[in-house]
């Protein structure tokens, strides 16, 4: 049992001075990466009050219990703005589980060994990239599991996105008008591979030939037809100052066509919400984005387990809330104890149609869990927010290799300001037999070139 | 399953295969290890009315009801055949010529009534249309694919389309079709009356495109039925496709492996949507390979498939009418025959190369004089009924050497109804389908002797011989002639390159981001239509290049970003149809005096509204000899099973000088506003 040897506020109050300060230092009671690299377990590092749900209200919430429009302002400080209207006002609902103490079930094993490994050795070179000591690209892991600035919070987010060498997710998409109706529904591949900082995949951490570049990602439609083999290969240099270079297949024009490199604002379908730019809350190169600042720190209510859905054969999830019930995921979300608000603006995108975002990172995992956008005038735009899960549940367990799968589960892309909701999930498998993979080489010859592209075009 | 698209998944087969299964959520982790354990079908597609109203008076001038000649009435005189004494001579079997100083102006036969017809006025006996609508098409398209492993695949797609609308169509010639038995030569269910929309017929064969059946009123077929391996950077295609080269738009330069399909929309469905239907499908074997992140080589070898035009008398034919087509597709053995290409493409980040070469046969193929066939003498009465004095000499004048309808059918002619009347309009439309009225007429003659000779046909020396002489030949055919042209096919070599960069600029400037990218192709002695339709081809070296410059720029953050293009092709043999530059700028009196070079230019642009619900578009292609389309529309997707588009397309043939200069010229009736309702599932 521990002894509680700090009053309700001792927290707060922390967190408030915390967040004044240039750098960075996460945990209250101890420095939080020390805590994780002695246990892998963050519960050293907070006071009871952060570690769960009960602490944090005094009993008013359990675990188990739904946060809903009638107990939603016990909890408002540890929601986004966004995310606490929607349950205030439209229904939306979020089950609460226990905080998961076991860093290791919060992300990739490989990547999470590797970042304790690798702790160190990671530096900015002249041009701001993360290299190693001797000026190699990165090795793998989070190069900065203490981070002490906003930049090295991000630096580690877009060296890896999804956490795995190489990804395929199967996604199904379904595009909301403000009235709650189900205006478009797409099927979609994202594939995503890295050619350094590997940490699974041979050879490792590079791939000979492409250590000048930091990963290949593509995103292609599969259904409905009009939109069937639309597609975008993003090749993305190492070099964090220079645009991907972007290809597309235009099922009108049969071919592969090259696109201006700083087209990620724009609409990739009809009724969708989301930019290539909005990928992880860091789908941009990093400097491209500037003025990184920490803006907040403390608890918060985010989905980090429990988002898979093994009861469905394609795991599809269940929907709720919203005018016709089906605006929302049924969501699990747990008490984060800390978390880092950061900002940072598109300096590279003069006529993007956001000024800013602000991105909460769960200070254990530096993983995004919430990502606000805001408009040219400053007003609130776009909210994301995501799930994530271990992929086992009860007696079922969907294996990555040694371990369980780590991923992403399904996310929310609110436009706040029209009221549409474009929803994602990552499922089994979509029509054309295109099935999760992950850490699979084939996902570069079956979806990360020219070549593949074609081929996944519409005919 | 999604509501937009079907998945199916083979159980039977799953379950039949011992090893397989699909891949489970309780201790795996993907993947079964039998054959068929990733198995998996799909579908989708569409089904999607489309109309489009015509907005002008004019009605297409290639078709019989478009013909402005339905109502003008065009003078006739009627002369002496300078060779008359030379072709009796040859009709009784003499080699002798006779030195006679005539021609075909020298010696005008006087009208005498009832008995000889020698001077008259003629207006073409079919009455003009007056079409509200230029097409109603239904459409459906259906998409299957077939996963039967993770690197075999079945891809299909079927596409069927049906016309049911009703038009001021061409039904045949009235009292005037049984006239001398009415059309005799080409394929009856081409010029037999009504129109057929989409049968694609050739000489001695009526199904030239595998995979494709049609009826006059509907055709379905699949654009697309291979099987598809992909193994690492190894990607192979086997079956019916079609293939799509280069980064240029609608602009087909390195664009050069199959031909267009034209029947339909012909090229005027909405411009921007390039020629996503249109390419004609072929069975291929296509082999991709992917030899670095940015090295892709791909190479083809495919059965040879034509272009295919639109029908006669159906909306947007290219063919006059008053020809009549022989297809040597089948009986020149082009059926059997092979194109092949590699294409090797670069990008290195800013830059972009890519370069083909490639054998084929030409797809638009050439046109030429041929014999008619047709073995019918001249007829003995006019239209009107009165005798037809003149064609019944030429007839008695052919006795002894076989009979005037034998000695017709060597020549490219027949008499019979729906061809041209007058000198008039056979000039008119010389001028307008890029051909030299004055010379084809030699050609006709010249190349067929010695049947054109026993029928009283010599060369001429100019217009005025010409006007003479075509004026005596359609009265004594009855009233008209109807002209005889085959199409074949040649082989060519064409050679292509392009290169592409993408400009840095200050980020948001106009220069940031531009895409430049030059593309040209090189053809060694290609083959063109002599503009004198003569058995002898052109034969010339032919360049066909363009720059192109693309721009997504966001003027407003409100607004997705406007996608801008800007084009410029030039051409030194032929027009962006591919008819010789040398039968350019003709006139209804004048033969072509021709053009060295083409030029067109390609301003377009999209701008999607934000969630691109609603998407503007508009493209217009200028000809700097005074034409111009422009095309405005509105794409509108309210959710996503329907999609609306409309668009207006405008031709101004004649925006300066002679309509036969530009590429437009004869294009006006295509003045039209387009509707298409889509509904997917």
């Amino acid at each position: 049992m521990r002894v509680k040897r700090y009053g309700h506020d001792f927290s707060r109050r922390h967190f408030l001075r915390q967040t004044g300060r240039s750098l960075l230092s996460a945990g209250v009671l101890m420095p939080l990466w020390k805590a994780l690299a002695q246990s892998g377990d963050a519960s050293r590092a907070y006071p009871d009050e952060l570690l769960s749900i009960e602490g944090y209200t005094r009993g008013r919430i359990k675990t188990g219990d739904d946060i809903t429009a009638a107990n939603v302002e016990l909890v408002k400080d540890l929601l986004e703005p966004i995310k606490y209207a929607q349950v205030a006002h439209m229904g939306r609902r979020l089950r609460v589980a226990r905080t998961t103490a076991d860093l290791m079930r919060l992300s990739p094993w490989e990547y999470l060994e590797a970042t304790l490994r690798n702790h160190g050795q990671a530096r900015f070179d002249g041009r701001g990239n993360v290299v190693t000591a001797d000026g190699r690209p990165w090795i793998g892991g989070n190069p900065f599991p203490a981070p002490g600035t906003a930049v090295e919070l991000f630096a580690g987010l877009t060296l890896s996105w999804g956490r795995h060498d190489a990804s395929f997710y199967a996604i199904k998409e379904y595009d909301l008008s403000a009235d709650g109706d189900l205006r478009f529904e797409y099927e979609c591949g994202w594939a995503e591979l890295s050619p350094v900082a590997r940490v699974c995949i041979d050879p490792k951490p590079y791939w000979p030939g492409h250590e000048d570049k930091l990963r290949f990602q593509s995103v292609f439609f599969q259904s409905p037809d009009s939109a069937h083999g639309t597609s975008f290969l993003n090749i993305w240099p190492y070099d964090q100052s220079t645009f991907p270079e972007l290809y597309g297949y235009v099922p009108a024009f049969k071919r592969i066509r090259q696109f201006p490199t700083d087209q990620r604002f724009e609409p990739l379908i009809p009724g969708s919400t989301l930019y290539l730019s909005d990928a992880w809350a860091a789908g941009d190169p990093l400097y491209t984005w500037g003025n990184y600042r920490i803006v907040g720190r403390g608890p918060l209510l985010a989905a980090v387990s429990g988002g898979w859905n093994p009861t469905h054969p394609n795991w599809e999830h269940a929907t709720h809330g919203g005018p016709r019930g089906k605006t929302f995921w049924d969501t699990t979300v747990e008490l984060v104890p800390e978390a880092i608000a950061v900002e940072a603006e598109p300096v590279r995108f003069p006529r993007a149609p956001v000024s800013r975002k602000r991105v909460w990172f769960d200070a254990r995992t530096l993983l995004p869990i919430g990502m606000v956008s805001y408009d040219r005038r400053g007003e609130p735009y776009r909210s994301f927010d995501g799930a994530y899960a271990l992929y086992e549940s009860n007696s079922k367990v969907f294996m990555d290799g040694g371990h369980p799968y780590w991923s992403w589960a399904h996310i929310h892309a609110f436009d706040i300001q029209t009221g549409c909701m474009t929803r994602l999930e990552q499922v089994r498998e979509i029509s054309g037999g295109h099935a999760m993979r992950v850490n699979d080489t084939g996902i570069y010859d079956g979806y990360l070139t020219s070549s593949a592209l074609m081929r996944l075009g519409s005919t | 399953m999604g509501k937009g698209q079907m998945c199916a998944r083979i159980v039977v087969l799953s379950l039949s295969f011992a090893c397989c299964g699909m891949a489970r959520a309780d201790g795996d982790s993907g993947g079964g290890s039998g054959w068929f354990s990733d198995m998996d079908v799909s579908f989708g597609g569409f089904i999607r009315p489309e109309v489009a109203l015509h907005t002008t008076d004019k009605e297409n001038p290639l078709n019989e009801r478009g013909n402005p000649y339905n109502s003008i009435a065009a003078p006739r005189q009627a002369y002496l055949p300078p060779n008359s004494g030379t072709a009796l001579l040859s009709a009784l079997g003499s080699p002798i010529k006779l030195p006679l100083p005539l021609n075909w102006n020298s010696i005008p036969l006087p009208n005498v009534p009832l008995l000889l017809t020698g001077r008259d006025t003629v207006q073409r006996p079919v009455p003009p249309a007056n079409n509200a609508f230029n097409l109603h098409l239904l459409r459906a398209e259906v998409e299957i694919g077939v996963k039967f492993t993770n690197d075999l695949k079945l891809v299909g797609r079927l596409r069927a389309v049906g016309d049911f609308g009703h038009y001021s169509d061409f039904e045949g010639y009235g009292p005037d079709s049984r006239i001398n038995g009415g059309i005799s030569g080409g394929d009856p269910a081409l010029y037999g009356g009504a129109p057929n929309y989409f049968q694609y017929r050739v000489e001695g064969d009526k199904h030239p495109n595998p995979l494709e059946w049609a009826g006059p009123n509907y055709m379905v077929y699949f654009p697309s039925l291979f099987l598809d391996y992909n193994h690492g950077p190894l990607n192979v295609r086997l079956g019916n496709q079609a293939i799509a080269w280069g980064q240029a738009i609608f602009f087909r330069v390195l664009d050069v492996p199959d031909g267009l399909d034209l029947r339909r929309h012909s090229v005027l469905d909405y411009a921007q949507e390039e020629y996503s239907d249109k390419r004609v499908p072929a069975p291929a074997l296509r082999l991709g390979y992917q030899i670095t992140d940015g090295i892709l080589a791909d190479g083809y070898v495919q059965k040879f498939q034509p272009t295919v035009y639109g029908n006669p008398n159906t909306q947007y034919n290219v063919v006059p009418v008053q020809f009549t087509v022989h297809d040597r597709y089948s009986e020149g053995g082009y059926e059997d025959k092979l194109g092949y290409g590699l294409r090797m493409k670069a990008n290195f980040g800013q830059w972009g190369f890519q370069a083909i070469a490639v054998r084929r046969y030409n797809p638009d193929g050439v046109f030429r004089w041929t014999a008619s066939g047709v073995d019918k003498n001249l007829p003995a009465t006019t239209s009107g009924s009165t005798p037809n004095l003149l064609g019944t000499f030429v007839n008695l004048a052919n006795v002894l050497s076989g009979g005037a309808g034998k000695n017709l059918a060597g020549t490219p002619f027949e008499a019979s109804p729906g061809g041209v009347y007058s000198a008039d309009e056979w000039f008119h439309y010389a001028a307008m389908v890029r051909l030299d009225g004055t010379n084809g007429l030699n050609a006709a003659v010249n190349d067929f002797m010695p049947y054109t000779t026993k029928v009283f046909a010599s060369p001429v020396a100019n217009y005025q011989q010409a006007v003479g002489e075509l004026n005596t030949f359609f009265i004594a055919g009855g009233g008209d002639l109807r002209g005889h042209i085959e199409r074949e096919y040649f082989q060519e070599t064409n050679l292509g390159s392009g290169v592409s960069y993408v400009t840095d600029g200050e980020p948001g400037s106009i220069l940031d981001q531009l895409i430049i990218n030059v593309e040209a192709t090189y053809t060694p002695a290609r083959v063109f239509t002599a503009p004198t339709l003569g058995k002898n081809f052109l034969h010339q070296n032919d360049w066909v290049s363009a720059l192109v410059l693309e721009k997504y720029q966001r003027f407003s953050q409100d607004f997705p970003a406007t996608y801008f293009v800007l084009q410029y092709m030039h051409r030194t043999r032929d027009d962006l149809f591919g008819r010789s530059l040398r039968g350019y700028s003709g006139t209804d009196t004048a033969i072509p005096t021709g053009e060295t070079n083409a030029n067109y230019v390609v301003f377009a642009f999209q701008q999607p509204f934000p969630q691109d619900i609603y998407r503007i578009g508009f493209s217009t292609l200028y000809d700097p000899h005074g034409g111009i389309l422009v095309q405005p529309g509105l794409q509108f997707k309210p959710t996503g099973h329907w999609s609306i588009d409309g668009f207006y397309t405008y031709i101004n043939d004649h925006l300066s000088g002679n309509p036969n200069s530009n590429l437009l010229g004869g294009l006006g009736f295509a003045n039209e506003f387009t509707l298409r309702v889509g509904y997917q599932f």
